[in-house]
């Protein structure tokens, strides 16, 4: 397991929760109140003097990675873990040896014996294809009766009018939500709920529920016609829906290996959800998205520098493309990109995304590498091609980019959404920059 | 209307209420048979959702309006060193808010000295706590660099993002409208500024409208003479001590205070000299008489009247008649040093406390160093040369009689760092037993003001055992500053 080796503090800081909880770490990372620290391949260890009597006993699963530590804190990981990490990383930690202190060992044993259960549990449900088939003949009918909900809400939609629906108190969308997470539809119901408040924060409302509405009426559509959709269509609908693949099956399914290369990587964080979306880059020319969530207050996923080649296998989900993949190994970076690559114009970039419309109706979000595009300041902010051509950015930190950029003709990579890029990664003089 | 337009309406409305338009012919899409309205309504809003999203255009922008990309960096950025330290700073400071704002500043100062510049992707963390800190944004420029600058001009232009306009380009005071005609605000603001660089122009501009404001005008821009004053005002001056106006004659006589070379200042003279006698044959004494009622003349220099009723304010009046007579009376009539003048008041507080104010508004340097001798005062500190000011305000701490809190604003006054000397003795005020308060209030420019020879001693005293937790966060603040600032300058060397 020599494989993930010390970590750099820039990783460390990364898995910081909040500024706060790095901040209180610096302050304990110095030798003074550790004692029996210590670390092997796969833990690092060590006991903090707190102001209580007995000393906080810190462990993290460097490989997972997981922490633990007996402080009451909620923040994770707390900052006796930072702390630690933050020793280590530095190579100031005194290692106690090669023996593991007690409570490392046992919460790692814990940890292991609760991952076999949970894989006896996955094999022995994959065991009985009897109760396997049962599953999800009940599922199916939970869904189907949803969808047929959904449609007939649909109909009663349009029929009173889309300006009465607007009138309508969010605890109303909110209920529709809930009768699809009921249904096992949490993808649709997460749609309706951002249309929740998306009816009052958008100034163009009308079309957008308009569109979407539409939308919703062809994924019932394609719904009950899903015997007639190809493997890769369905796949599509699936995700639209909401209706998540068993990482263990993809992970069987295929191991693409690399070097990937780090396109451009974005989080977000809606208050209950982060998400961290990682668009790569294959030595094939194969562009995938890797996504991470984590529920507030959890730790996400170290996040990839844009620009960096990793050494990382990688499993995809199926779907079109560029289809969501996963890591199917420990990622090891292996040095800087000097760049992303040839890129396209701003009226190539749209003939893409109507092609990828074409093919798959749901996806809202697609990836482009512009080339000899400008940023140029305005409210928010354009992104501009030598013939003249103009998109909006969105989500952009523009005096960032204008500070990068200089406005000069340079490659950018984003997201194209709603006839909008997000900008994620630049590249000026031969370094890939994240704005 | 166009088909989406018609949709749009259908919809918004509902299909109970509104028809549901055909398909557009282009589109070629034809409804099958016996659709609901709901039906037909919703197949054709997925097919505008596909088709809107599969046909966007670009926009167009005028490019006319767009501004020039940035002009090439003439300096080179700083070294790697120094970058990361700066990200620190910006990004994730290890110092508190106020030594932040001054490491900053520090950086840019090494920078411009250097010749070299701010990286780009930091810029925009620089102008930012610029913004939000003057001390930061009055010495981004140069280290800004090219780059830094193109960013600004955006930002003033408003084309680009929001930000306030920087520092200077306030409202220029318009020189072009007739001076007569502002409001007396902004007149005796325009006043000021001319008074600044051409007191003679301002006098003349003033002299010219005089009969023609009120007293309220009279008197805001006689007491802008206060800059630049010089004895060529004497004549406007005199003229004011006979306004119809307390205001404005009480503004003349205290700018005649301290033009001890007028006629003003001779008048007073002659009324000091009678007033002084010295006694006693050992030790010298001055015995000081109260001044007579006062003459219409003395009247009209601004000596008090007498009352309607109760006492007239004798002491008042030996007052404004030791603030408009020439210092130098006193050493004539004594005829003695300086020193040994002051010396001769030492029972008389009330007439030094005057003779302090006198010397400190006519920043009279002999007096100031004499006066220095024998009281500390932050008025007379302030009259000396910095190199002078730093030695008096150590011999007063020396002394042993300084009030600590009254050291405070004097301290803070100085310029950085102090000497060793000065620091050294600041310390051991702040290590004292009750040191703890003192440190806190120099807290705030404490790091900045000590020199960095001391640094040492700073680290002795944090490691030092102390209760006192307000005193370790001083000592620790000023720790961290000075080996963030080596680090500075061994980063840019």
């Amino acid at each position: 397991m020599s494989f993930m080796g010390r970590w750099s503090e820039e990783r460390v800081i990364s898995a910081a929760p909040d500024a706060p909880s790095l901040a209180a770490a610096r302050k304990l990372a110095r030798s003074g109140p550790w004692s029996d620290t210590g670390s092997n391949d796969v833990l690092v260890w060590g006991k903090c003097q707190g102001s209580g009597k007995t000393p906080y006993q810190v462990s993290v699963d460097i490989a997972a990675p997981a922490y633990r530590c007996s402080c009451p804190s909620r923040k994770f990981p707390c900052k006796h873990a930072l702390a630690l990490l933050l020793l280590w990383a530095r190579g100031e930690m005194a290692d106690g040896g090669a023996e593991t202190a007690d409570f490392a060992e046992e919460w790692a044993a814990q940890r292991a014996d609760r991952a076999a259960a949970r894989e006896r549990r996955q094999s022995e449900q994959q065991t009985d294809p009897a109760a396997q088939a049962k599953r999800l003949a009940d599922r199916l009918t939970l869904m189907d009766a949803g969808i047929a909900d959904f449609a007939r809400w649909l109909t009663d939609l349009v029929r009173t009018g889309l300006a009465s629906a607007r009138n309508q108190p969010y605890s109303w969308w909110d209920g529709v939500a809930g009768r699809l997470v009921d249904a096992q539809l949490p993808g649709l119901a997460e749609q309706v709920r951002a249309m929740g408040s998306d009816v009052h924060a958008r100034a163009d409302w009308a079309d957008h529920l308009l569109l979407r509405t539409g939308r919703w009426w062809a994924m019932t559509k394609a719904w009950t016609k899903r015997d007639e959709l190809t493997a890769t269509e369905f796949a599509d609908l699936r995700v639209a829906v909401g209706w998540a693949m068993a990482s263990a099956e993809v992970q069987a399914a295929e191991s693409l290996p690399g070097p990937w290369l780090v396109l451009g990587a974005h989080r977000s964080d809606d208050g209950r959800l982060q998400q961290q979306r990682t668009w790569l880059r294959g030595p094939d020319e194969t562009v995938v998205v890797v996504l991470d969530f984590a529920a507030q207050g959890e730790a996400l996923a170290t996040p990839q520098l844009a620009g960096a080649l990793l050494d990382v296998t990688l499993a995809r989900y199926p779907g079109s493309a560029p289809q969501r993949a996963m890591f199917t190994s420990p990622v090891a970076p292996r040095g800087l990109a000097d760049g992303l690559g040839g890129g396209c114009s701003i009226a190539q970039a749209l003939e893409m995304e109507s092609a990828a419309v074409a093919l798959s109706p749901w996806r809202e979000r697609h990836p482009v590498l512009f080339a000899g595009v400008r940023v140029c300041p305005g409210e928010p902010g354009w992104l501009l091609d030598g013939s003249g051509d103009a998109l909006r950015l969105v989500d952009a930190p523009v005096d960032s980019l204008l500070a990068l950029t200089g406005s000069h003709p340079i490659q950018l990579f984003g997201e194209l959404e709603e006839g909008r890029v997000r900008p994620l990664a630049v590249v000026v003089d031969g370094t890939v920059l994240t704005p | 209307m166009t088909w989406l337009a018609d949709l749009r309406s259908s919809a918004l409305v509902g299909t109970g209420r509104h028809a549901v338009p055909a398909p557009a012919a282009e589109l070629e899409f034809r409804p099958p048979d016996g659709l609901s309205r709901e039906e037909l309504l919703l197949d054709q809003a997925a097919l505008a959702d596909v088709v809107t999203r599969a046909a966007r255009r670009p926009s167009m922008v005028d490019t006319a309006k767009l501004p020039d990309a940035a002009p090439p960096e003439d300096a080179r950025p700083a070294s790697a060193d120094a970058v990361r330290l700066l990200d620190l700073l910006l990004n994730q400071p290890p110092v508190g808010p106020e030594l932040r704002t001054q490491l900053v500043t520090d950086w840019l100062q090494f920078a411009a000295a250097s010749g070299r510049r701010v990286p780009h992707r930091l810029i925009p963390g620089v102008l930012a706590l610029a913004e939000a800190k003057p001390a930061v944004a009055e010495h981004v420029d140069p280290a800004i660099g090219t780059r830094g600058r193109w960013l600004q001009g955006l930002r003033q232009k408003g084309s680009g993002p929001k930000g306030p306009a920087p520092k200077g380009s306030g409202p220029h005071p318009a020189t072009t409208i007739d001076w007569a005609e502002l409001r007396t605000a902004d007149a005796t603001a325009e006043l000021e500024r001319l008074r600044h660089i051409d007191p003679a122009a301002a006098r003349d501009r003033v002299h010219s409208h005089w009969d023609t404001l009120s007293a309220r005008e009279r008197a805001a821009h006689l007491a802008a003479f206060a800059i630049n004053l010089e004895l060529a005002d004497e004549g406007l001056l005199e003229k004011a001590l006979d306004d119809k106006a307390i205001s404005v004659r009480d503004v003349a006589a205290d700018l005649l205070d301290r033009l001890p070379g007028s006629a003003r200042g001779n008048r007073m003279a002659a009324r000091l000299k009678p007033l002084l006698r010295v006694k006693g044959l050992l030790r010298k004494q001055f015995e000081i008489d109260l001044p007579p009622d006062p003459d219409p003349a003395a009247l009209r220099d601004g000596i008090a009247a007498a009352p309607r009723t109760g006492e007239p304010d004798r002491l008042g009046r030996l007052d404004t008649i030791i603030r408009g007579a020439p210092l130098g009376e006193w050493t004539t009539v004594a005829d003695r040093s300086t020193a040994a003048t002051l010396a001769m008041l030492d029972g008389e507080p009330r007439v030094i406390d005057t003779i302090i104010a006198t010397a400190a508004l006519r920043a009279d340097a002999e007096w100031v160093r004499a006066l220095l001798d024998i009281r500390t005062d932050a008025g007379l500190l302030g009259c000396l040369p910095a190199a002078e000011r730093e030695q008096a305000l150590l011999r007063h701490i020396r002394s042993g009689t300084a009030q600590p809190m009254a050291l405070v604003p004097l301290l803070r006054d100085l310029p950085r760092p102090w000497g060793p000397p000065l620091a050294n003795a600041v310390l051991e005020l702040l290590t004292a037993k009750n040191g703890g308060q003192l440190a806190t209030m120099l807290s705030g420019f404490l790091p900045m003001a000590l020199p960095p020879d001391t640094a040492d001693q700073c680290r002795r005293l944090l490691q030092r055992s102390d209760d006192d937790g307000p005193r370790r966060r001083v000592f620790r603040d000023v720790v961290q500053y000075q080996s963030f600032r080596q680090s500075l300058t061994e980063a840019f060397q």
